[in-house]
């Protein structure tokens, strides 16, 4: 065997290498891609869940607390502005206020014993709990999928693959709550 | 990252898994080979064949037919959203949470011990079992920690794994006993031929290997499939703290059920790794052949994770509290796992089920009834509940030794325990809503007391309206009036002579 054929071996491994681990990065990635998708979905399908919710809430509410006319009103518009958010910014920022909104409301009806005790507006908070408690998980899932992605994206290697075909870090979809983003932030800028 | 720890365990188990396999094949081949002059050349093979093909019969039987067998020996009715909306709400949580590819099948399991298992070869079709005591005592956040553990054993594939091994187990066992059973009646026959035969050169050494792997295989084969349960275990902690973000949930759900003094009646023995906590209480809960880790230790790592509910403060918890160095999760696979941050429990406006124990005791009464308990009321006032396994015709009060005869419940006394229990929560929630006043002054003054409503004829619980002391009185009490020991009030009392309503009060 002469040197140039051994050169030639060589070489033609470490293509194929660099070629397999090109090809498996890849897929990696569009597996990682689609995921996020599917988790978003998944958290549409909860924000609807919980947009369909809160009228019936509203409504079994209104009978019992006629003199909180401010509150309800404040549930309904929240509502209203959520399921017309389209960009994921935008979503946040409005689902954020509608989880405040209900907050509000929930804390109101703790003064109303006879609605707390109402079967159907129990049969709804438990449905509503659950509702939130999907929304939290399924963007913990999403969350957690794209911080894998957004590791994919930036660390080496993988940032070569990720560069070559476009792929892009994924938002975050961060639900603030009341009150707790208040500590206050030193700067050493 | 989630998947990769999942990954990673999955690797370990499956090495221990691929030694178990490795002993069947060496216990196959030595018992073979054992018998290789009087049978054949190539026993060894042909024992290391006849091990496989038992392993495979067990391990497709035991893959096709254990989630029947199981839920069918445990009694177990599948449920849907409609008749438990908590427990469906809470299933579908975890199964978001842990990105399930489909919805397990849920079922209930009339028993008043608080347990729970998972079951199903694959996250596309499996199913999740809880009892209804764990129901009746648990709340919300605490139901969920439990779920959590159940879909993460379903995530992991931990039912497919515990019954491959299992049936290894199974096999070693079988085949050690085969040999052992053998060579005692053979042994001196055997050994004298095959020393003449072969001049005494391989037998001996041979002879005395595979002797000792029937003695140490199958103490090995229960140490690593022990290992493997107990692993799993926590790895199933671990998972539902993270999918839950609340470690606090599952530990006072586990402190719940290892307070509980009810045995689950309705579990075979070999299914005891599939259940959250061992359905039967261990004395050697810290060795070897343990299938869950200590409750206690469980509880302690889920409370020590101050810091956060992601794998990697589990994984310095269990450190901290077992000071064992083992690695239950490579530290490889937790570097770019973020900060996991634990959320606040209570879930908000959640209708959190309070354990009443007279509730609760109403429940198990309810349930022991229909699992065939027989209900024994002695004079002194000792309630006497006795399993279906207690075959003697008569039963000794422990308290005041009088013996009663044993009647097996029909379906009328069943009927009639469901209607007092019913009526005794009737009383003491009456009973529980009034005002208590521990001091008695009022009550010896006679201040007007409500009346009290009664049975007569069955024994009931009466609570004292003054001050909340609670009588049972005999079926043979018949007065219209009762002096609080107390606190000194007359406690007027109304005789009912039918009870109103013959509602069973089952628990939703």
């Amino acid at each position: 065997m002469s040197a140039g054929t051994v050169v030639f071996i060589i070489l033609a491994g470490a293509v194929l290498v660099v070629l397999l681990y090109l090809v498996i990065t890849f897929n990696a990635l569009v597996a990682l891609r689609n995921q996020i998708k599917n988790a978003w979905s998944q958290i549409e399908v909860q924000l609807k869940r919980r947009h369909d919710l809160i009228p019936n809430l509203v409504e079994v509410a209104k009978g019992y607390m006629a003199h909180e006319r401010q509150t309800l009103e404040n549930v309904t518009r929240a509502r209203a502005q959520a399921s017309g958010a389209k960009t994921v910014p935008d979503i946040s920022r409005a689902e954020t206020a509608l989880s405040s909104a209900l907050g509000q409301f929930l804390a109101v009806v703790e003064n109303y014993p006879d609605l707390k005790a109402n079967q159907n507006f129990l049969a709804l908070q438990e449905e509503l709990t659950s509702t939130e408690n999907r929304i939290a998980f399924s963007r913990q899932a999403y969350n957690d999928q794209v911080l894998f992605m957004n590791n994919k994206v930036e660390m080496f290697p993988s940032n070569i693959v990720a560069g070559m075909f476009h792929f892009r870090k994924g938002q975050f979809f961060e639900l603030e709550e009341q009150g707790e983003r208040a500590a206050p932030r030193v700067s050493f800028g | 990252m989630f998947w990769s720890v999942i990954a990673a365990n999955r690797r370990k188990t499956v090495l221990l898994i691929v030694l178990m396999g490795l002993l069947l094949v060496l216990s196959g081949g030595m018992i073979g080979m054992a018998f290789a002059d009087v049978y054949h050349p190539y026993a060894g093979l042909i024992g290391t064949a006849l091990a496989g093909a038992v392993w495979i019969i067990m391990l497709l039987t035991s893959l096709f037919a254990s989630d029947t067998i199981l839920l069918g020996l445990s009694r177990a009715h599948e449920i849907d959203r409609k008749t438990y909306p908590q427990l469906f709400n809470v299933v579908e949580e975890m199964v978001i949470a842990g990105s399930l590819p489909a919805m397990p099948r849920v079922f209930v399991v009339d028993d008043p011990a608080p347990n729970a298992f998972a079951m199903g070869k694959s996250p596309e079709k499996s199913c999740i079992c809880v009892t209804a005591g764990l129901l009746a005592m648990c709340t919300r956040d605490e139901l969920q920690g439990v779920v959590a553990h159940e879909i993460s054993h379903i995530l992991n594939r931990d039912v497919l794994y515990m019954t491959v091994a299992a049936t290894m187990l199974g096999s070693i066992l079988l085949l050690s006993d085969i040999f052992a059973r053998s060579f005692r009646y053979s042994s001196t026959v055997r050994l004298a031929s095959r020393s003449r035969r072969t001049g005494g050169r391989a037998a001996g050494p041979l002879l005395i290997v595979s002797l000792v792997l029937a003695v140490i295989g199958p103490i090995l084969a229960r140490v690593l499939y022990f290992s493997i349960s107990r692993r799993r275990e926590y790895l199933a902690d671990a998972t539902s703290a993270r999918l839950t973000r609340y470690p606090e949930g599952l530990a006072s759900a586990l402190q719940k059920i290892g307070e509980s003094t009810d045995m689950l009646t309705s579990a075979p023995s070999a299914t005891a790794p599939f259940y959250i906590v061992n359905p039967y209480r261990q004395h050697l809960s810290n060795s070897v052949f343990a299938t869950h880790p200590p409750l206690e230790e469980r509880i302690r790592i889920l409370r020590a994770m101050s810091r956060g509910a992601g794998y990697l403060d589990y994984f310095r918890a269990y450190v901290e509290v077992t000071h064992r160095r083992e690695k239950l999760i490579p530290a490889s696979e937790l570097r770019d796992e973020g900060r996991v941050e634990i959320r606040k429990g209570g879930q908000a406006g959640g209708p959190v089920q309070p354990a009443r124990p007279e509730s609760t005791r109403r429940a198990g009464d309810i349930i022991r009834a229909l699992n065939g308990f027989a209900f024994i009321t002695c004079p002194c006032g000792l309630k006497i509940k006795l399993p279906p396994e207690y075959r003697e015709g008569r039963f000794v009060c422990p308290r005041c030794r009088r013996e009663h005869p044993v009647n097996r419940p029909d379906s009328e006394s069943v009927g009639s325990v469901l209607s007092a229990s019913a009526v005794m929560g009737r009383a003491a929630s009456a009973g529980g809503k009034e005002p208590r006043n521990r001091g008695g002054r009022e009550g010896r003054d006679g201040l007007p007391t409500r009346e009290v409503r009664y049975l007569p004829g069955t024994w009931q619980k009466i609570t004292c309206t003054g001050c909340g002391h609670a009588y049972e009185i005999s079926p043979r009490f018949r007065a219209r009036r009762l002096t609080c020991s107390g606190c000194g009030a007359a406690i007027p009392l109304a005789p009912v002579h039918e009870p109103d309503g013959r509602s069973s009060g089952l628990p939703a």
